[in-house]
């Protein structure tokens, strides 16, 4: 599974960057075509949904998700599969 | 399936303003619903007029977009005319405490089995940022262009007080909180009320000196107080700070009930 933010939905709020526990949203510094700097990911694949969720078959945390007011988060499938190297720092 | 299952996705996105917190309690609401395993067309959302109120538009199942504070009475009425139904209702302050006020605590009283969660933003939003009953002492809103000196209306207090079986309070940064809350609440038989304060950037944090959403999640974030420990302070004798709002659990009880299915 893949993170994203659907710019055309994102608003630039930044509530996102204050809740993940990886810091995985940083701020972001481009405008985007609507005027909006939407924020950046930081090595999404270290979410644990992109990693786990197929596994335990249900949404994991979800906190970026669920306070995101303008439902810009989701994690889509990948095809094909792209192979992650990922490293979680304790 | 996710809470996004239930948003009407042509009507995304919505018309609230950059870092309103009410999309986010739409989400925590629509999440317990989906745990709660509800089908679309048996769940039906109400509301009032207000900022909070545009919320059953954005979502799939029928709902009700009625006048302003009256939320409540018509919501009494769906339930009653048929208990099978579930019935959610989204408000705001000024709707539910303001011109709802004595809807609010009659369907305490009559303890209506309806879920009722409350966008708190202190302020009236939609209609320009005039104070509300909730506005705090000292804010600056377009009524109270010197600070607000009215003692504040403690929605969850009053709920208690005038007989709800369930009243729980929690903020739009604290979202599993207020996700476990609103599902506890769609549990319980009777009226349920769940307080979520929100931030409003635009109405009211531009007038107070909280201009960035950041502002008024900090400010929600450290300004709470669980309310066991509130209480535990108390017993011991300590004093708590005035300023702290108390979040958590108020009450929850098995008083009888009207509108619950047999
Ligand atoms: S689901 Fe949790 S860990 Fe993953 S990006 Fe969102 S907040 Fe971060
Ligand atoms: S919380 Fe949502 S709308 Fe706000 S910046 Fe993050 S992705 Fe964008």
């Amino acid at each position: 599974m893949k993170l994203v933010i659907d710019e055309s939905r994102c608003k630039g709020c930044n509530l996102c960057t204050m809740v993940c526990p990886y810091h995985i949203f940083q701020e972001g510094d481009r405008l985007n075509e609507r005027g909006i700097i939407v924020p950046k990911l930081d090595r999404p694949e270290r979410c644990p949904n992109c990693r786990l969720q197929k596994l335990y078959g249900r949404r994991l945390c979800g906190a970026c998700a669920l306070i995101c007011p303008d439902q810009a988060i989701r994690w889509e499938e990948e095809k094909p599969y792209e192979k992650h190297k990922v490293v979680i720092e304790y | 399936m996710t809470f996004m299952d239930w948003y009407r996705e042509d009507r995304l996105p919505h018309i609230y303003c950059t870092g309103c917190g009410n999309g986010t309690v739409i989400n925590c609401t629509l999440e317990a619903v989906e745990q709660m395993g509800w089908a679309v067309d048996d769940t039906v959302f109400i509301s009032g007029i207000g900022c909070s109120s545009r919320a059953p538009g954005y979502i799939k199942t029928d709902s009700l977009h009625t006048t302003h504070g009256r939320a409540l009475a018509f919501a009494t009425g769906v339930k009653l005319a048929n208990p099978r139904l579930n019935v959610v209702v989204f408000t705001g302050d000024g709707d539910l405490a303001a011109i709802g006020g004595n809807h609010f605590i009659h369907a305490c009283r009559r303890n209506v089995d309806l879920t009722v969660v409350c966008m708190n933003n202190m302020i009236y939003g939609m209609t320009g940022g005039q104070g509300s009953p909730c506005t705090p002492v000292g804010a600056i809103s377009t009524t109270t262009p010197y600070g607000a000196v009215e003692p504040v209306f403690d929605l969850s207090e009053l709920a208690v007080t005038a007989g709800a079986n369930y009243v729980a309070r929690w903020t739009s940064y604290h979202v599993k909180e207020l996700t476990k809350a609103v599902k506890d609440g769609l549990e319980t038989p009777g009226f349920s009320f769940i307080e979520a304060l929100t931030q409003c950037p635009t109405a009211y944090g531009r007038r107070n000196k909280l201009r960035q959403v950041s502002d008024m999640i900090n400010y929600m974030r450290t300004n709470v107080i669980l309310i066991q420990k509130k209480q535990r302070m108390l017993e011991r004798g300590e004093a708590v700070p005035e300023e702290k709002i108390p979040v958590g659990e108020f009450v929850r009880r098995n008083r009888p009930a009207m509108g619950v299915p047999k």
